[in-house]
């Protein structure tokens, strides 16, 4: 048996050497194969007979030196310079190959790279768990009356004390070794996660050890959470970075905006992207926004990743409101929790809102030439129109996206100037907002038999004042649309509203903050 | 009365070259011991500093401290026409509100003359204390600057971490992920191919690479760049002008995404 898995080895090593061009040395390759050190050594020795013409050896003279008998030299010596130097060491040193790479590296350090790092792995081990370093036991240098404690804390060692002593025992050969290896696996009935761990870091040792289901089935399973975390990790980080980029594009361009409103309705590209990705994308992007709950941050996610534009999404209602609001916009939840939070809100509240409504739709009548156009087809009392937004923003309605099409077309209409038609309107509402930066919403305007969810729609019936506002919020309305109509939306604001929004990152640290005016 | 006499007028071209992107206007100051220019680009995230030393110059004369507010894209006008051999001669008189660009031919037979107006810039000099860095990586500019080119199309972000194993660059994006590591390697035929690392404690931090790539930019003014990076502390990146001073890009760390979590 243990000539089969040398021949395994052996394979191993070549395929290193030559394929990855790491450097084998026998302390590497004993620990990496869990196979005592003088093997290791017999093996790259056996290599370097067989291959030893394709590749560099160095080896590793020990003896004492004829011109200074009173000092025991280790050298590691090329191949090609063995001879000259067994000639400085007088009779009876030993010769062994210490590593073999593809080629003597300039850098005498890359020699023992490669084992320090895996020493270093290995002693960053939890304590409890086993390994070749912690219980020396693939040295060549044994002592009987050291104990190996092998099996570590009293916690994993339920093997029996027998198996203790035999680990103990100095393991010459790859063979006891071996079989020590997997008698000690197979004594523990629970491996623990660190076990699989340590099982999973020397990677060959599954293979080498044939290990039978149990361990094996522990290797994958330890993997597995660390994964899970790391993919959620990216994901957020990915989306943070998605942001920054557009938000950096944003700056780049500054097209005239009437431009980029004419473009608006060319640009937007059917999606069908679940609706479920874009709620997570939008959940990620407010967990963090942080600077300012009131503001979002939105990823249009369409396919073209040149159209991707960072939007910013203010809600009617901030000026004037406070912490409701923020809770309200950061919060991703379905659209009924929110009608709960609105409920408290007073009508006080409401008509300064709509008031400040009419403000910001006056404006952005003389920004813009189309929004006028759609403005004048609405031609509904603000209150009213918001109230319209409302039923139809329904962010867990899959609807929304199917109707986005026709949508487009009808958009389209629209600036034709042929409307009445429509059963749903986008508006867009431009205005800049108290920190400077122009703010576009996309509202969607339909007639009132758009389905809508239960919750919302007895609330916009009902009290059809005071649900107004709430229910309007960019979580329910405009972010919904957001993504369907991305590229509208975003190219508007991208253009204009990115170029400030941009050097505002919330991640990007502050020059001023380190140093300090002169 | 200031007169500066640069008879590698190139030098001052690339300079030029190398700031006017990050920097609109900026506010040279000259005194006896060099010419230097200390500004941030519009957003506050990076810092530029340049030290040209006197000696560098073959002919210095600065009679009192002055400060010339100059439009770095008009200045990289004016050089732009001064050719790569050329002499380039500053001169400024006491109280003037322009500055002379002279360029002399190497052979003398043919000299130029460019006056441009300056102007009243507000500048905000900051104090940049001395500092001990975590990591200090120097490497051939080129590689930074292929690093920081190539990365760029991945992602918008590198994430600079040195340890001990080498210094390694990665960033993320939409498409997928790069990491580039470049090792410590001192055992190069020339030194200025060396890459060499000091590390007293491993770092990590992440940068816009908006603002690395136009650093590199200042890549044809020096062999190699350094950069060093502390955990709370802007990078710096430094390219050496041979023989006569620097120029030094600090950037302002992206703040990590836990400390972003911790505080929203």
């Amino acid at each position: 048996m243990a000539e089969i898995e040398t021949l395994g080895i052996l394979d191993e090593i070549q395929a290193l050497v030559s394929d990855k061009l790491q450097v084998v040395s026998y302390k590497w390759l004993s620990r990496n194969f869990l196979v005592p050190s003088n093997t290791a050594k017999r093996l790259l020795q056996e290599f370097v007979e067989k291959n030893g013409t394709q590749l560099e050896v160095v080896y590793s003279l020990s003896g004492w030196l004829k011109n200074n008998p009173s000092a025991y030299h280790i050298k590691l010596i090329l191949g090609s310079k063995l001879s000259e130097a067994k000639e400085e060491f007088s009779d009876g040193c030993s010769i062994q190959v210490y590593s073999v790479q593809a080629c003597i590296p300039k850098d005498p350090a890359v020699l023992w790279n490669t084992e320090y790092v895996q020493a270093e792995e290995l002693f960053k081990e939890p304590p409890d768990v086993v390994n070749c370093l912690r219980d020396n036991r693939f040295c060549g240098v044994s002592n009987s009356y050291v104990k190996r404690n092998g099996e570590g804390p009293p916690a994993s060692s339920a093997a029996p004390p027998l198996k203790r002593v035999e680990i103990c025992a100095p393991s010459r050969t790859s063979d006891t070794s071996l079989r020590q290896e997997r008698k000690v696996e197979q004594s523990n009935p629970n491996p623990k996660p660190d076990e699989g761990k340590d099982i999973k870091s020397g990677s060959h040792q599954a293979q080498a050890l044939k290990q039978d289901g149990k361990p094996v089935v522990h290797k994958e399973q330890v993997p597995q959470l660390p994964a899970n975390k790391k993919k959620t990790g990216n994901d957020k980080s990915s989306s943070g970075t998605a942001g920054s980029l557009a938000s950096m594009w944003g700056r780049a361009s500054s097209k005239p905006k009437p431009d980029s409103a004419s473009i608006k309705t060319e640009n937007a590209v059917p999606i069908s992207n679940d609706a479920q990705v874009r709620a997570n994308e939008l959940v990620e992007d407010e967990s963090s926004d942080g600077d300012d709950g009131r503001m979002n941050f939105k990823r249009a996610s369409n396919g073209e990743g040149s159209n991707r534009k960072r939007r910013v999404v203010f809600d009617f209602s901030d000026e004037d409101d406070d912490g409701k609001d923020a809770v309200n916009l950061a919060s991703p939840d379905p659209p009924k929790k929110q009608v709960s939070v609105d409920s408290k809100k007073s009508t006080k509240t409401l008509s300064l809102e709509s008031k400040n409504l009419d403000f910001d739709e006056k404006k952005e009548e003389k920004v813009k030439v189309e929004k006028e156009k759609v403005l004048e087809i609405v031609s509904k009392p603000t209150l009213k129109e918001e109230s319209g937004d409302r039923k139809r923003g329904n962010p867990a309605s899959n609807e929304n996206q199917c109707p986005d099409k026709d949508e487009r077309n009808q958009k389209d209409k629209v600036s034709d100037a042929a409307q009445n038609v429509l059963k749903k309107r986008k508006v867009l509402k431009t205005r800049i907002d108290e920190r400077g930066r122009e703010v576009t919403e996309v509202v969607w305007e339909d007639d009132e038999k758009e389905t809508k969810p239960g919750d919302n729609t007895r609330k916009d019936k009902g009290d059809s004042n005071t649900a107004n506002n709430v229910v309007n919020r960019p979580p329910a309305a405009a972010p919904k649309k957001s993504p369907a109509f991305g590229n509208s939306s975003s190219h508007a604001t991208g253009k204009a509203g990115n170029k400030k929004a941009g050097t505002k990152d919330p991640k990007q640290g502050n020059i001023m903050s380190f140093f300090k005016k002169v | 009365m200031l007169e500066l006499r640069l008879v590698q007028g190139s030098l001052l071209k690339k300079v030029m070259e190398s700031i006017k992107d990050l920097v609109n206007d900026a506010n040279f100051d000259c005194s006896a011991t060099g010419f230097s220019l200390q500004a941030m680009d519009s957003s506050h995230v990076a810092l530029v500093s340049l030290l040209l030393r006197s000696e560098g110059f073959e002919h210095y004369r600065c009679d009192r401290n002055i400060s010339m507010g100059m439009n770095l894209n008009n200045m990289s006008k004016m050089l732009k026409c001064a050719g790569n051999d050329d002499i380039i001669t500053l001169k400024a008189d006491d109280g003037s509100d322009t500055v002379t660009f002279m360029f002399e031919s190497p052979t003398q037979d043919k000299i130029a003359d460019f006056e441009m107006k300056l102007m009243d810039i507000d500048s905000e000099h900051l104090g940049i204390p001395e500092a001990e860095y975590h990591a200090i990586v120097r490497m051939p500019s080129s590689e930074f600057a292929r690093i920081c080119k190539d990365l760029s199309s991945i992602g918008d972000t590198v994430v600079i971490s040195v340890t001990k194993e080498g210094v390694k660059f990665s960033t993320r994006g939409d498409i997928g992920t790069a990491n580039v590591v470049c090792r410590q390697n001192t055992t190069v035929d020339k030194p200025e191919e060396a890459t060499i690392i000091e590390m007293n404690e491993p770092v990590s931090l992440t940068f816009a690479l908006r603002y690395m790539n136009s650093f590199t930019k200042a890549t044809p003014l020096s062999n190699t760049v350094t950069i060093s990076l502390s955990s709370e502390l802007p990078v710096v990146v430094e390219y050496k002008i041979a023989e006569m001073g620097y120029i030094r890009f600090y950037l302002a760390p992206k703040i990590e995404e836990d400390d972003e979590e911790n505080k929203s």
